[in-house]
This record gives C-alpha cells, sequence and structure tokens, in this order.
C-alpha cells in the first residue's frame, strides 16, 4: 500500500476522531451556544492552509535556487490544497458571523487581509495557467510564492495591529492557552485529521502533476 | 443565545462537501490520465492490430517499391 493511500486512511479515521471530539466531546460552549462548534472546522482549515503556503514559499526557494522540477511541482500542489483549506476557512467563517456579529461579512482588517491572501494564491493557480511557456509560468509563481508567504504574518497580526471585530488568537499566541482543554483537544484532533487530509491531496497532485508534465513532454 | 443548528450543519456540509468534491476532482483527473495511457478499445468487427511488418515505417505510408 502506498504512502498516499495510508495518509487517506489515517485521514478518514482522524475525521472520525475529529467529528466525534467536535460533537460528542467538546461541551456546548457558554456564551455562543452550539454555534461555536463551527470553530473545529474553521481554525484547523486555516492552520492547514498556512502550513501548505509555507511549504509553498520553501518549494519555491528551492526552485529558483536549483531549477528543480519536484520542487516546482510541489508548491503547485500545496498552492492547490492550501487554497482549498482557506476556502473552506472564509466560508464557515462567514456562517458563524452571521449568527455571532449579525453580518455575513465585513471589511474588518482579518477578514480583508485573509481574502487578500486567498486572491494572491488564486493569482499563483492562473499564472500558472495562464503562461504559455511552462519554464516561465514556473519561475513566475515560484517569485509570488516567495512574495506572498510574509501576508500570512500580516494576516495573524492583523487582530493586534488594527482594531477588529474578529476576536484574537486563543491557540496561537504567546503565553499560556486561556480555553478549556477540552476545546483544544478538539481542535487539535480536527487539525491532525486535516493536515493528513492535505498531506494526502498534495501526494496526489503531485503525482498527478508528475504524470501530466511526462504526458507533455 | 440560541444554538443556530442549521449554520452549524450548514459550516460543516459545506467544508465536507468542498473536501469530497476534490477528491472527486483528484479521482476524475487520475481515471483521465489512465485512459489516456492505454490503447483505444477495438471497435465490433475491427481486424486486430498486427505489429509492423519489418523494414515497414511505423505509422507512415506504406513505402512502395
Amino acid at each position: 500500500m502506498s504512502a498516499t493511500r495510508v495518509l487517506g486512511w489515517l485521514a478518514v479515521a482522524g475525521l472520525g476522531a475529529g467529528l466525534v471530539m467536535a460533537f460528542g466531546v467538546a461541551p456546548r460552549e457558554i456564551t455562543q451556544g452550539n454555534v461555536q462548534r463551527i470553530m473545529y472546522v474553521h481554525v484547523p482549515a486555516v492552520w492547514v492552509a498556512y502550513l501548505a503556503f509555507l511549504v509553498v514559499c520553501g518549494a519555491s526557494v528551492v526552485y529558483l535556487v536549483r531549477r528543480s522540477a519536484t520542487a516546482d511541482t510541489l508548491a503547485a500542489a500545496c498552492t492547490e490544497v492550501g487554497v482549498l483549506f482557506l476556502g473552506i476557512n472564509i466560508v464557515t467563517g462567514a456562517i458563524w458571523g452571521k449568527p455571532t456579529w449579525g453580518a455575513w461579512w465585513t471589511w474588518d482588517a482579518r477578514l480583508t487581509s485573509v481574502s487578500v491572501v486567498f486572491l494572491m494564491y488564486v493569482g499563483y493557480l492562473l499564472l500558472r495557467r495562464m503562461t504559455d511557456d511552462p519554464e516561465r509560468g514556473a519561475r513566475l509563481s515560484a517569485v509570488l510564492g516567495v512574495l506572498a508567504a510574509p501576508s500570512i504574518y500580516l494576516v495573524h497580526t492583523s487582530v493586534y495591529w488594527w482594531r477588529t471585530l474578529h476576536q484574537p488568537p486563543s491557540l496561537l499566541k504567546a503565553g499560556s492557552a486561556t480555553m478549556p482543554a477540552v476545546f483544544w483537544l478538539a481542535i487539535l484532533v480536527n487539525f491532525v485529521a486535516f493536515a493528513l487530509l492535505a498531506a494526502h491531496f498534495v501526494g496526489r497532485r503531485v503525482r498527478l502533476l508528475a504524470r501530466e508534465r511526462e504526458a507533455h513532454a | 443565545m440560541p444554538d443556530n443548528w442549521s449554520y452549524v450543519v450548514a459550516a460543516w456540509a459545506i467544508a465536507a462537501a468542498a473536501l469530497a468534491g476534490y477528491w472527486r476532482y483528484l479521482a476524475r483527473r487520475e481515471r483521465a490520465l489512465e485512459g489516456a495511457g492505454r490503447p483505444a478499445p477495438r471497435r465490433a468487427g475491427e481486424a486486430p492490430s498486427r505489429p509492423p511488418a519489418a523494414g515497414a515505417a511505423p505509422g507512415g505510408p506504406a513505402a512502395r517499391p
């Protein structure tokens, strides 16, 4: 059995455990009620997207230095998977925002910065498809993959730098976690499940891109 | 605050649909590539393809003497 297949089965098991944690183990939150359970998909999705974009940055640097086709393929696959998870984060955030803030969307610093990051990585994917010369497309997208990475830091710190409706981070911050252990454990289990699924997707996408490259060569 | 279960179900269902949709997209692309790599299936009544005779140009017009 291939490593990608093993990752797929582990992800399925992890997603099952994540559902049990989110709906069975984690209690009803006292202020927001059960709508807070959206957090167990919203937060892990953005962490996985951040991770994918960090891999894009690293692989893009490797491509620019060594012109490695493997690094370019890995960056392209991670961008696609990162965009998928960031899209899930944005949509689930809007759904969570309606009952808690009274609005699906607001041009708050966190929401605006995350949508800019989303558009940057969608631009990365478009750039690859719009360029006739694959070598040039790979080079330009690698430059974008490096330049877009610092924007992740901007998204994370936007809630400190500007007055925002979005709450500050509860886990990815200095000092100890302020939420009860059962809540962050449910987030952690879902994060591991999403990360396994993302790794499975990246493995399959890398193989597909490599085969497509061979077919066009 | 009311529980708003419909929002919870919608968020999880959309996430599940997006992930399942990407899974299917990858599976479709894999099948398409496998199909492209295989020789086309023979139609009914069509003669089985034979390897070219020694000296014949593969795929080109038959060489005339």
